[in-house]
């Protein structure tokens, strides 16, 4: 609640008595104005411009200071990060000591580069940067940070691009380090932001495999689903949702790709990997996620794999792009009735777009070919127009359904399910 | 697992970053052994561009050995772009090294020749265009190729350890500073 917002509101909370004069002037006290805030980065500031003075003098003059010199900058100014961040951690400023820990490890990193940069030292494998992955997994343990747990996945992707650009080789041991080290990390204590960070880092060392391997890119969702099959069995259903996140968003672009270009044969070629392989590990995959659905009772997200069918077996051409819509509208159909049964607000507006764009994709594929451009245009914005007015109104009676059922029950629990509606 | 002040969680922090700079004092080590305990061969290059200087601190080498005829190539298999690559010089006591063949493997060189690895950066109709990592030398304050303004010759001294690291250990100027000027 912000310091304005309470000067503003309170004194008509007093004339209606919620609170007295006294509470209103306690609540003042307990939220301090924001000017003393702004004056307490002043400090900050200025220290980072002397920082940054100090750091340009020395990137200036780099290459002409004495190698032992440099040496010991590195050394120097890695350890003087680490115990100025302990330093403020035991006075009790958090985050200062985290942000100066993130800077050491950031500065142990730059000091592997920059020394191999000073002996043009060249390494062929990625045994110097992996322990930086190695140090960040650590130091991610050993604090209770939010920086210093996502630093260390950034850190992998970073060295694993490194690797398969530069490389030309694909660094298991990061992959792992990253999956197990971090991932272990929210398994015990899980965050909906890392969930979604971690998912998508590993998803991108994921996707530079499979760019490196020359593989058919369906390979990319066997270990893109195995991460939302860790999701399943979470205990904790927001943390499991949040890691869901990116490797469904990845499914969900590749079935619109499939329904928008999956006409030519040429394309749906391009993702032919060998059927027994891939629908075998897929469904290792598929029956590990059940499992996990089950034992948490979560089989109500499994219309999720929906998007996962193997539609790009079939020939190319119009039937595949016909079947790929008609798994998309499925899947829409599947996340609105969940929100409906759920009555969550953020749900109902999701299933409304994958709804939606399902029909514009629809309509741009089956149409385009037999109608006027204009008329094309005219019957589209209708479509669109009232669909959407159709959905709001679905969504505003359900959810003021949902708020009419706690404000009246508020004394009592709240039934775990309301009556579903008939689909729309 | 919260930030705990205890005396093992300040040992544990005290531990991890002897380590961090131990690590980094070990990839000192490994620059010095390099040139202590490696092979040393020279490799000729293109006449170097400083005008790169004005603006960063290194400047790119351009090796012959970067573009070998495909004959050169020993392998059971048509060479592919950013595979790594193992090439097979030839090397005298002070004259600049050839490439005498490209293999996609490792190979064991005779006490005259010596080992680079390298990547494929290019497979052209006749040649193959190759990368060594050791393109960008960072020129040090005192090096002479801080005088020059035109475009020297140059040959370039590498070492190659034991291990498979490799460093350039300096670049010198064909001709005398003063000529170049």
């Amino acid at each position: 609640m912000s310091r304005k917002f309470l000067e503003t509101e309170s004194p008509a909370w007093v004339t209606e008595g919620l609170i007295t004069e006294a509470q209103r002037e306690r609540l003042l006290a307990r939220y301090p104005s924001d000017a003393v805030q702004a004056v307490g980065l002043l400090p900050l500031l200025g220290s980072i411009l002397v920082g940054l003075s100090a750091l340009s003098v020395v990137a200036a003059n780099w290459q002409s200071l004495p190698t032992q010199l440099r040496l010991g900058l590195l050394l120097g100014s890695l350890v003087a990060a680490y115990a100025g961040g302990e330093y403020f951690l035991r006075r009790g400023n958090r985050r200062v000591g985290h942000g100066l820990i993130g800077l050491g490890l950031v500065l142990f990193g730059a000091g592997i580069i920059l020394t191999s940069q000073l002996y043009q030292l060249v390494g062929y494998d990625v045994s110097g940067l992996l322990a930086w992955v190695v140090v960040g997994v650590l130091l991610s343990y050993l604090y209770e940070s939010q920086t210093l747990i996502l630093l260390p996945i950034v850190i992998g992707a970073a060295v694993q691009t490194y690797c398969t650009q530069a490389l030309g080789l694909f660094s298991y041991a990061t992959m792992g380090l990253v999956a197990l080290g971090s991932g272990y990390r929210w398994w015990r204590r899980p965050d909906t932001l890392m969930a979604s960070v971690l998912a998508a880092g590993l998803l991108w060392q994921a996707a530079l495999w499979v760019a490196l391997s020359h593989s058919k890119i369906t390979w990319f969702f066997i270990p893109a689903m195995l991460v939302y099959a860790a999701g399943d069995w979470h205990r904790d259903r927001a943390a499991g949702r949040a890691l869901q996140g990116p490797p469904l968003v990845a499914a969900y672009l590749f079935a619109l790709g499939l329904a928008l270009f999956g006409e030519t044969d040429q394309y749906a070629g391009l993702l032919r990997p060998p059927v027994l392989a891939y629908l075998g590990a897929l469904a290792v995959v598929f029956a590990f996620s059940v499992a996990g659905k089950r034992q948490q009772s979560r089989l109500a997200s499994l219309p999720d794999w929906l998007l996962l069918l193997p539609g790009f077996y079939l020939p190319g051409g119009l039937p595949l792009a016909i079947a790929t819509l008609v798994v998309l509208y499925v899947h829409a159909g599947s996340v609105l009735a969940r929100a409906h049964r759920s009555g969550e607000a953020e749900q109902l507006t999701l299933g409304t777009v994958l709804f939606i764009i399902a029909t514009m994709v629809a309509y741009f594929k089956l149409t385009w070919a037999f109608l006027d451009k204009s008329l094309f245009f005219l019957i589209g914005g209708v479509l669109l127009l009232s669909l959407s007015w159709y959905l709001r109104r679905r969504n505003a009676s359900r959810l003021a359904a949902g708020v009419a059922l706690a404000a009246g029950g508020s004394a009592l629990i709240p039934p775990p399910t309301s009556p579903p509606e008939p689909l729309p | 697992m919260p930030t705990r002040h205890t005396p093992s969680h300040r040992l544990l922090v005290r531990l991890l970053v002897a380590a961090q700079v131990l690590y980094v004092l070990g990839v000192a080590g490994a620059g010095y052994a390099t040139t202590a305990y490696g092979q040393h061969i020279w490799l000729a290059t293109a006449p170097v561009e400083l005008h790169s200087l004005q603006y960063e601190s290194f400047v790119r080498l351009r090796y012959t050995a970067a573009e070998v005829p495909l004959t050169a190539w020993r392998g059971p298999t048509p060479p592919q772009r950013r595979q790594a690559v193992y090439v097979l010089l030839n090397t005298g006591p002070d004259s600049l090294a050839t490439v005498a063949g490209v293999y996609d493997k490792t190979l064991n060189p005779n006490p005259r020749q010596a080992v680079l690895r390298g990547w494929v950066t290019e497979v052209y109709n006749r040649t193959l265009g190759l990368r060594y990592n050791l393109e960008r030398y960072y020129v040090p304050g005192d090096s002479p190729l801080r005088l020059g303004k035109t475009s020297p010759a140059v040959r370039v001294r590498v070492s190659i350890a034991p291990w498979g690291q490799a460093r350039i250990e300096r670049v010198e100027l064909l001709k005398k500073p003063t000529a170049a000027r």
